[in-house]
Parts: C-alpha cells; sequence; structure tokens
C-alpha cells in the first residue's frame, strides 16, 4: 500500500479533543437496565444513537425510551436511526414502557420517538397512551417526552402532551439557516410554532440545539432569541458528533468555555434554564428541569 | 456477545492473553459493540514500563475518546501498528487481528486479581 501523508494529517486535525473523554459502562445497574430493556423489546435512543453517556446513565439507572418503533419517516443527516418505512404499530408498547420504568423504580422518566409522518395522527396515540399508562403504573415519577415536530399537525400536538407529563421537549437541533442540510423534511419556524402552541397548552418547554455543526455564534443567540420568543423555557446545548462515518461530519469542536459563554448568554436572553456543555444531550440530567417555574 | 473462556478481563473492559511472561492486550467483544466504530487507536507508551491500572493509551470511536488501563503493571514491548491504518480490527476481530498491546509482565502476582469470563459476564449483565 502507498503512504498517503495527506490523510495521515487530516485524520489528526479531526482527532477528539480530551474534553470528549467518556468511560465505558459497567456495574449492576448498567446490567439491570440492560436486562429490562432486552426483556420488554425496548428501543432506547441511547443505544440508537449510540450516546456517549450511556455508560454513566445506564450506570444510575435510567435510559431514554425510544417508542414508536426503530425506524423513522425522516432522514436527518445527524441521526443514527434509521430511516424507511416503518412497519411496527405496537398497542401493546405503552403497556411494556410502564411496566419497564415501573420496575427501573426511576424518579425521572425520559420518553421520545421516532416520527411516524406515515400515520394520520404521527403516533399521537400511542404517545398518549404511553405516558398515561406510565404516570398510572408510576403515579411518583415524573415524565418527559421528548416528542417529534407534527408537521403542523395540532390536533396530533395536543394528544402527544395531555397524558399529564411534566416535560415536552421538542429539539430545535440547529440554526434556521443549516435545517436544509440538518434536518432536511423539518421546517424552522414550524417546529418553533410547536413549541409556542405547546407552551400555550400549559406545558414546560425545552428544546436542544448540537453545536459544532457550522453554526456561527450569531446564529446561535438568533436561534435563543427565536425560542425565547415563542415560549421556551429550557434550552440543552451540546457538542456535535457524528454517530456513524456515514453522518454528517463535524464541522468544529467546540471549546468548553464556549458552551459556558452560551449559558450566560442564553439565561441574559430570557431562557429560564440552560444546561450547556460539550456532552449536553437532551435528556442528559433531564430530572433538574422538572422544576423549572413557569 | 463472544467472552472467551481462557483469556482474563478487568472491569475497563480489557482482555489479556497471557503466555508465560508476555501478555497480549486488547479490548473486548462488549467494548468494542458499545463504542462503535473505532476510528483511531493511539498508543504513547510503547518502550515504557506502566503500573497496573494506569493508562496506556486511548481508544477513539466515532463519538467517544476512552482511556485503556493496564490489566497487569509491565512494560509495552509492541504496539499493534497494523491498526494505524485499519483501526476498524478492533471492530471486527477484538481478540485476534485487533490486539493493541504485547507487554513484559513485571509482577506475575497481579494476575491472580483479574477477571475470569465468567466474573466479566456477570459485570456485562450477559
Amino acid at each position: 500500500m502507498i503512504e498517503l501523508p495527506v490523510i495521515s494529517k487530516e485524520e489528526t486535525k479531526k482527532r477528539k479533543p480530551d474534553w470528549l473523554r467518556v468511560k465505558l459502562p459497567i456495574g449492576p445497574e448498567y446490567a439491570k437496565v440492560r436486562k429490562l430493556v432486552d426483556k420488554y423489546k425496548l428501543h432506547t435512543i441511547c443505544e440508537s444513537g449510540n450516546c456517549p453517556n450511556m455508560g454513566e446513565c445506564w450506570g444510575e439507572g435510567t435510559a431514554t425510551f425510544m417508542i414508536l418503533g426503530n425506524v423513522c419517516t425522516r432522514s436527518c443527516t445527524f441521526c443514527a436511526v434509521a430511516t424507511g418505512r416503518p412497519t411496527e404499530y405496537d398497542t401493546d408498547e405503552p403497556a411494556r414502557v410502564a411496566e419497564a420504568i415501573k420496575l427501573m423504580g426511576v424518579k425521572h422518566a425520559v420518553i421520545t420517538s421516532v416520527n411516524r409522518d406515515e400515520l394520520k395522527d404521527r403516533g399521537a396515540e400511542i404517545w398518549y397512551q404511553t405516558v398515561a399508562q406510565t404516570k398510572a403504573a408510576s403515579p411518583q415519577t415524573t415524565i418527559e417526552t421528548l416528542i417529534p415536530d407534527t408537521k403542523g399537525n395540532w390536533d396530533a400536538l395536543y394528544r402527544m402532551i395531555e397524558g399529564g407529563q411534566e416535560v415536552v421537549s421538542h429539539n430545535m437541533e440547529t440554526v434556521g439557516r443549516l435545517y436544509r442540510m440538518v434536518r432536511p423534511q423539518a421546517k424552522y419556524d414550524r417546529s418553533l410554532e410547536q413549541i409556542k402552541r405547546t407552551r400555550e397548552a400549559g406545558k414546560r418547554t425545552k428544546s436542544g440545539i448540537m453545536l459544532g455543526v457550522g453554526e456561527t455564534k450569531e446564529e446561535v443567540f438568533k436561534a435563543m432569541d427565536d425560542l425565547v420568543e415563542n415560549g421556551l423555557m429550557i434550552l440543552t446545548l451540546g457538542q456535535y458528533l457524528q454517530p456513524t462515518k456515514m453522518h454528517l461530519e463535524v464541522a468544529e469542536f467546540i471549546h468548553p468555555d464556549i458552551f459556558a459563554m452560551y449559558k450566560e448568554e442564553g439565561l441574559k436572553r430570557g431562557l429560564k434554564y440552560v444546561e450547556s456543555g460539550p456532552l449536553v444531550r437532551s435528556s442528559y440530567h433531564a430530572e433538574r428541569h422538572v422544576h423549572v417555574p413557569f | 456477545m463472544n467472552i472467551p473462556q481462557e483469556l482474563k478481563y478487568t472491569k475497563d473492559h480489557e482482555w489479556i492473553k497471557i503466555e508465560g511472561n508476555s501478555a497480549t492486550i486488547g479490548i473486548t467483544d462488549f467494548a468494542q459493540n458499545e463504542l462503535g466504530d473505532i476510528v483511531y487507536v493511539d498508543i504513547s507508551s510503547v518502550g515504557q514500563d506502566v503500573k497496573q491500572h494506569e493508562v496506556f493509551g486511548t481508544v477513539e470511536a466515532v463519538k467517544t475518546v476512552s482511556d485503556l488501563y493496564m490489566p497487569v503493571s509491565g512494560k509495552v514491548a509492541e504496539f499493534n501498528k497494523s491498526l494505524d491504518g485499519a483501526p476498524e480490527k478492533v471492530n471486527s476481530d477484538p481478540y485476534g487481528d485487533g490486539w493493541m498491546v504485547k507487554v513484559s509482565i513485571s509482577n506475575a502476582g497481579e494476575v491472580s486479581g483479574l477477571l475470569s469470563a465468567d466474573q466479566y459476564k456477570e459485570l456485562i449483565g450477559k
């Protein structure tokens, strides 16, 4: 084989900085979560998204369940969940999720889902049932739902969020200019409207933006202002990491100091709570967001 | 999940194959599976004496960087250079072509504290 010094230089340049170092998962809690997930045939975004914090979260006995299958109708370029025509529609899923959460005994549960644009109700009924049944089985457990955009089907949105969850999250993922590259089937304004309607329905609102995709600081500030204007309360900011070599490349590794600056800036601009750091993910430390006052 | 009976393991997911005074070290099938696509294996300790539990290198996956810990004290004699151009061998053959370093063991007494295959399986819930 011929040596290509240019390529090795390129690879050196892309090496990850030290602040992205994590420990691999171990321990009895991790094993317990693993067994429950397997036994109840559940999907988790921790696994589907190759989450770097999985060891830490599962080791603390918590996981983020992903409902409505593990095939998504969207083809967002940052996301490791498979795109396709989903086949799963499992009316028993809500009961299995509720049972697993009860057995895990978690104080705070985070549930997310794939997009089901091919369903008339966008999966809202399964969403409602999952939240309502989880609440019935574990009345002490608080719930955050990280929901997809309903493509402007507001009835579907209202059904998704009326099961009794404390926090309704919908991730913007990136700044407006990069939507076509990052979330090709989504619209920046439509997602903002969904957040606005969620807040108007009386729910605690939360969103997340990935940094290092190619956005400028000014664009992040603009997104913060748009979010505040549309009733957003809680924002998470984390480093985008390529889930596999097939996905959108990282444009930049953002320094922890810059994350700290964004946090300060977000609070100054009117957000009530900002979680900002390289390894922050939308459900990371989610239990802290339940009590953010309206 | 492939956890060969004849190897010893650490709670940090290294495996170690001991032959007399020397040993071969890599990461387990479980570890490579949890890490995802490995993109770089960085071993900066060749020629050095490294104590048990100390870091002998790092493994970089698409989303994360993780430290590699010495299962036993010893001198790092050799790095599997073929991983430089083909780190994916760690994913495809973690106990074979994906080995990482060869070590000459300096304290044979530490070997008895390593995990058996069954103990390691219990640790990872398999």
